[in-house]
């Protein structure tokens, strides 16, 4: 437990010198890349009920006569920019800009959850729902009354009218967290349940309670 | 299970070798043809018929969760047909009425495609029983993403699924069909918004004949399926080639009405309808293109539609 408390600490003041999340953006492909933000600049994540209205341009690439704009999946500030790479042709993968995000203390607690639970992601884009029996088991006592372990059929993805069952393959635990909702699309890699060992129960409370406590 | 009064196997062979179903794509050269024909060639590679079974997805759930357990695997390809389902069921908890007349079948094909190529199965089953339906002379058309109908009637429908074996733990895609044939009755529930092909042109639909067409159809799109992920796969490190057209999609979209159409969506629309839109396109990967009312654009990888 000793070790445990050290290990909590020190995450909780990495938070708080830096309470930040900084996101990487790629290209999605190899082509031509023009930029739509410089450094500083405020982008916004989508908007809308179905998150439906793009967020921010945040450049343009072309390939083939084909050109893509490509929109900020997040809130914040462009902090770092490759100039360099305004009008060239680059490879696929090729970081362009970092943007720093703003968390939330509901943010920080989740992040630091996700530090310390068994992040199980949907493994394609996909609306995802819990089987019928892990359902049934949420409804009667609450998710985190509901132990699972590797090889239990927990959740089914539904892609194109076709449903596959979702096996666990993490660590034995509790569903602590539940990051979808039922019947919502969900992007690949995205988490979709962060599972708790018993044994952390106790040290998953007390980061929620000090965070809570400590982040005004 | 019965025997069958033919041989489902040899009306196969004979009707993937036949000018009727060569014919229908007229546009694809010889080797090619013959290529989609070898990728789709295990439809029917094992053929159950019963006569009355609660499901057919169910009887090929069992027999793929006894591999492991001293039986022989599931050939990819399995198929098993009833003349009459005791508990035929659609998505979600809805009823299915599969009486006597009716085509009722399921399909095992192996998990061997990579996911982005796999999504494309439900699509590919769509376009194999539209087309079936259309050799008998009735102007079906494909509701996204699989709905078989005729004037805004259902004829036919899909359900798709992965089942993972407990025994071995081999993984297939199962692929219920279900076509109204020659069953004229319907619930009254149903009576408005399902027809038969015997309702349709006025005669029983031949089933010796109509199986072998459909499983001939079936041989050709999961064929098309598994040469687009090839073709993909060997232009993989090619930056330069562009947005390849998806014979798959170009298919599904020959066969379907539902572009231009104004549809309400939902995850399951009947109980919890969530917006209106107008369907504008399918995109590569099969993913619905919606426009809304406010202009806005998205795209849906699930879920399913009704016309308005």
């Amino acid at each position: 437990m000793t070790q445990q408390e050290i290990h909590f600490d020190e995450i909780i003041s990495r938070y708080r010198s830096d309470p930040f999340h900084y996101v990487d953006i790629h290209t999605i492909h190899a082509g031509q890349v023009r930029y739509l933000v410089e450094e500083g600049s405020e982008v916004e994540g989508p908007t809308g009920e179905w998150k439906q209205v793009p967020g921010t341009p945040l450049y343009e690439i072309t390939r083939e006569r084909n050109a893509k704009l490509i929109h900020s999946q997040t809130n914040g500030v462009v902090s770092e920019l490759r100039g360099e790479l305004e009008g060239e042709f680059v490879e696929a993968g090729e970081k362009l800009m970092t943007i720093r995000h703003p968390l939330k203390k509901k943010e920080i607690i989740e992040s630091i959850l996700q530090e310390v639970l068994y992040i199980f992601p949907a493994p394609e884009r996909a609306r995802y729902y819990f089987s019928m029996d892990i359902q049934s088991r949420i409804d009667q006592k609450g998710a985190r009354s509901v132990f699972i372990q590797p090889g239990d059929e927990i959740i089914t993805m539904s892609l194109m009218k076709r449903d596959t069952p979702v096996y666990y393959t993490g660590e034995a635990g509790i569903i602590h967290s539940i990051y979808f909702k039922p019947g919502a699309s969900v992007d690949q890699g995205v988490p979709l349940i962060g599972v708790c060992p018993k044994n952390k129960l106790q040290l998953i409370q007390k980061i929620i309670t000090r965070v809570k406590a400590e982040w005004e | 299970m019965i025997a069958p009064f033919f041989s489902i196997e040899q009306a196969l062979a004979d009707f993937r070798a036949s000018r009727a179903l060569r014919d229908c794509f007229p546009e694809v050269p010889d080797d090619l043809f013959s290529r989609v024909m070898r990728y789709g060639a295990a439809v029917g590679s094992r053929i159950e018929v019963h006569d009355k079974i609660p499901r057919c997805m169910g009887r090929l759930r069992d027999l793929i969760d006894r591999t492991g357990t001293g039986e022989e695997p599931v050939p990819s390809g399995t198929l098993v047909m009833a003349r009459e389902l005791a508990n035929g069921c659609g998505r979600f908890d809805r009823e299915w009425f599969a009486p006597r007349g009716g085509l009722w079948l399921a399909l095992a094909w192996a998990d061997t495609l990579l996911p982005d190529y796999a999504r494309l199965l439900p699509l590919a089953a769509g376009s194999a029983c539209c087309q079936a339906v259309r050799s008998r002379g009735v102007d079906a058309k494909l509701k996204w993403v699989n709905d078989i109908h005729w004037q805004g009637r259902k004829l036919g429908g899909i359900l798709c699924e992965t089942f993972c074996g407990k025994g071995a733990g081999d993984r297939y895609h199962i692929i219920g069909i279900g076509i109204n044939c020659n069953n004229v009755y319907f619930p009254p529930a149903l009576r408005k918004t399902s027809v038969s092909l015997q309702d349709i042109l006025g005669v029983p639909v031949d089933l010796d004949e109509f199986v072998p067409v459909l499983l001939g159809f079936l041989t050709w799109h999961f064929g098309l399926v598994h040469l687009h992920e090839e073709q993909c796969l060997a232009h993989l490190h090619d930056e330069l080639r562009g947005e390849g057209v998806n014979p798959v999609i170009q298919a599904w979209r020959r066969l379907s009405d539902t572009p231009g159409r104004k549809v309400v969506y939902g995850y399951d629309v009947v109980r919890q309808p969530l917006y209106t839109a107008v369907a504008r396109d399918v995109d590569q990967s099969g993913g619905l293109v919606l426009a809304l009312e406010n202009g806005e654009t998205v795209i849906e990888t699930g879920g399913e539609i009704l016309y308005l």
